[in-house]
């Protein structure tokens, strides 16, 4: 408990340290205020480029119902703004009594199809649609990309404990503090609850925060996010000591660093973004932790709660995986160590 | 010339004992195998899949891109399993149409499309005026992201890495005392970083893009990586000289990697707009490397004076800076 009290004092000195933890919460707080981004856009939206007096204003209110419509002055800058790479605009002409439509012919197949049928859907626009639609209602098949912004800045709280506890570690190599630890009077055991304990802290402190300002959830998902927050941070506190461990310098510590935490982002975004549903590649991305907390999180931002406490099983699971790997590669560290003594 | 010879062995021998090269050469593996086998594979987003369900064979014209399905639990699966896609019920002689719903102007399209597959017409082709097809395009923009990404991360964490390592090991004291001019120990620095990024900008370009295409536009593509490397490498120097250890450092990189390259990668890459962007400096080096690879209209003339007057900038600020360390250092 003294040790660890040190250990506290030692990071509350350290300004940056601090920092490092306000951080994702100072990005989900940015992220809050910067609610007029719409992200909406980015949901595969249909865009059109149109002429200031080169379409009529019916067809113009017509291709409305379908997406945006954006108006340029000159054919070069509506040839511009359909090359563009970052964009999928369709450019639409009059031509005659129908419309001619451009690409730039390297968007997704949909926009493609999207351009060559459009023509047709406007010379049939005055046929009466007789057809019944009936709209079905799917919730959580796809939460808005603001939840996934949310939740992964969530992630990167989490993830925080792991880089803290891996740089503290590296740095404590580097200045040879490493080598006083081995005569303190202090058992591996000691050790390592300690080293644990700090980044889990500040880790769940932060995630916390970070939570409270993006989520709104209900009393019993309060509590199941705070399951997800305990286990993930612990998870990430012993992948950093893993990393610190391993790690000779400062150079290759961040660079295992920025390998795992691409990792941790990657998987659930990847996943999120292209549904997998295969079950065995699902499987697999589960063998990364953050991509149970992304779920749970996601789940829990929808109101749901049952996938949540499978997440929460996921992550207990980890929890455990974890700590047996980091017992037995610091068992074989400590072994190495005693007989190069 | 002797002086900075030795310099550049040195900061090569550092580079070398810091694991840069085999890293660098993991992550060009790593990039090469996710663009050729991952994103590639991954952009790719077919029209809406139309499921007709028509017992009684109403629909004898429908278009042959319509998939017929024998029970409407069998069509209730197929929607199920891809959301996107719409369903048309023909059992009672009337087409009623279901989907799973996603905003209005797409389900007004997605219903309008499926219904137009009913009495197909040899609709005519869009006029295309790009000249990319959309793997070149997956592959040139996932590309000058990677680049971009790993410029930044090793210019700017790799020269700081080094630094710190000389400062722990007291080189910034020794060279107090050589007598050896200032400007050269950064300069090996800058001209080691230049060329490692100029020669993994060339490899990762040519295995990415492919050879055919990426020939016309590497001298476009290495003159942005230049200029790149150096500004990172230049912001890389003043960072690690002006923070104590390199634990802060990593502070001002993660500052910089959320804050100034997030919106910068979201403005350039999607169609969302943000108005301020434009006073983002990193923006405009970001749509250089862009256009340079989808040879896109060239920079103008200001671009460039604006690059080179950050490059002086941050050049006389790490001189000055280094000169302080070397006196603080005695």
């Amino acid at each position: 408990m003294k040790g660890l009290r040190y250990q506290l004092k030692s990071v509350l000195h350290d300004k940056f340290c601090l920092m490092t933890f306000l951080l994702p919460v100072i990005v989900a707080a940015a992220l809050g205020l910067a609610g007029q981004i719409d992200f909406s856009s980015l949901g595969g939206t249909l865009s059109f480029g149109v002429l200031e007096e080169g379409i009529l204003s019916h067809t113009a209110a017509w291709l409305n119902r379908y997406g945006t419509v954006m108006v340029y002055r000159t054919p070069e800058e509506l040839a511009d703004a359909v090359k563009e790479p970052s964009t999928n605009l369709i450019g639409v002409e009059t031509a005659g009594n129908g419309i001619r439509t451009m690409v730039s012919g390297d968007e997704l197949e949909i926009y493609l199809r999207t351009a060559d049928t459009l023509p047709v859907l406007y010379e049939r626009r005055n046929q009466a649609a007789e057809a019944k639609v009936q709209i079905l209602e799917r919730p959580g098949v796809m939460a808005g990309l603001g939840d996934m912004f949310a939740a992964a800045i969530l992630i990167v709280a989490m993830f925080m404990g792991c880089t803290f506890n891996a740089m503290n570690m590296i740095s404590e190599k580097e200045d040879g503090v490493a080598f006083v630890n081995e005569i303190l009077p202090m058992t591996r055991r000691q050790y390592i609850v300690q080293k644990i304990s700090v980044g889990f802290i500040f880790g769940c402190l932060s995630a916390v925060f970070t939570a409270c300002i993006c989520f709104r959830f209900s009393w019993k998902n309060m509590f199941l996010m705070l399951a997800l927050i305990v286990l993930s941070v612990f998870v990430s506190a012993l992948v950093g000591m893993l990393i610190g461990g391993a790690s000779e310098g400062l150079m290759t510590g961040m660079i295992d660093i920025k390998v795992v935490m691409l990792l941790f982002m990657a998987v659930p975004i990847l996943d999120f973004i292209l549904g997998i549903s295969q079950p065995v590649l699902s499987a697999v991305c589960y063998l990364v932790p953050s991509q149970a907390t992304f779920e749970g999180i996601l789940d829990l931002s929808a109101g749901g709660g049952a996938k949540a406490v499978k997440d929460i099983g996921i992550l207990a699971g980890h929890c455990v995986g974890w700590s047996f790997l980091y017992m037995w590669v610091s068992g074989r560290r400590s072994q190495y160590h005693k007989r190069a003594i | 010339m002797k002086g900075f010879r030795a310099l550049l062995k040195k900061d090569v021998w550092l580079m070398a004992a810091g694991k840069f090269f085999p890293m660098s050469l993991v992550f060009l593996i790593l990039y090469t195998l996710y663009v050729n086998f991952g994103y590639v594979r991954f952009m790719e987003e077919p029209i809406y899949q139309v499921y007709l369900y028509d017992p009684q064979g109403t629909q004898g014209d429908a278009s042959r891109l319509l998939h017929r399905v024998d029970s409407l639990e069998e069509m209730d699966a197929a929607l199920l399993h891809d959301a996107n896609a719409v369903g048309i019920d023909a059992s009672t002689g009337e087409a009623q149409l279901i989907l799973y719903g996603r905003t209005e102007e797409i389900d007004r399209h997605r219903a309008d499309y499926a219904l137009s597959l009913l009495e197909p017409s040899g609709s005519e082709r869009a006029k295309v005026i790009g000249s990319n097809t959309p793997e070149q395009k997956a592959r040139k923009e996932i590309t000058c992201e990677l680049l971009f990404f790993e410029i930044a991360a090793v210019g700017f964490l790799g020269i700081a890495a080094i630094l710190f390592k000389e400062k722990s090991m007291g080189v910034i004291r020794v060279h107090a005392v050589l007598p050896i001019q200032k400007n050269l120990f950064l300069l090996s620095k800058l001209l080691l970083f230049l060329l490692c990024d100029l020669i993994f900008a060339l490899l990762l370009t040519l295995l990415g893009v492919g050879v055919r295409d990426a020939v016309s536009l590497l001298p476009q593509v290495l003159l942005q990586t230049a200029l790149l490397s150096l500004i990172m490498a230049l912001t890389g120097l003043v960072c690690a000289l002006l923070l104590k250890d390199f634990r802060q450092f990593t502070l001002a990189y993660l500052v910089i990697a959320i804050f100034a390259a997030t919106p910068v990668f979201l403005v350039a890459n999607t169609a969302v707009k943000l108005d301020w962007i434009r006073f983002h400096p990193f923006y405009h080096i970001y749509m250089g490397l862009k256009n340079a690879y989808f040879e896109m209209q060239e920079a103008n003339i200001g671009y460039y004076l604006g690059c080179l007057a950050g490059i002086a900038v941050l050049f006389a600020a790490a001189r000055y800076m280094f000169g302080r360390e070397m006196r603080r250092e005695g």
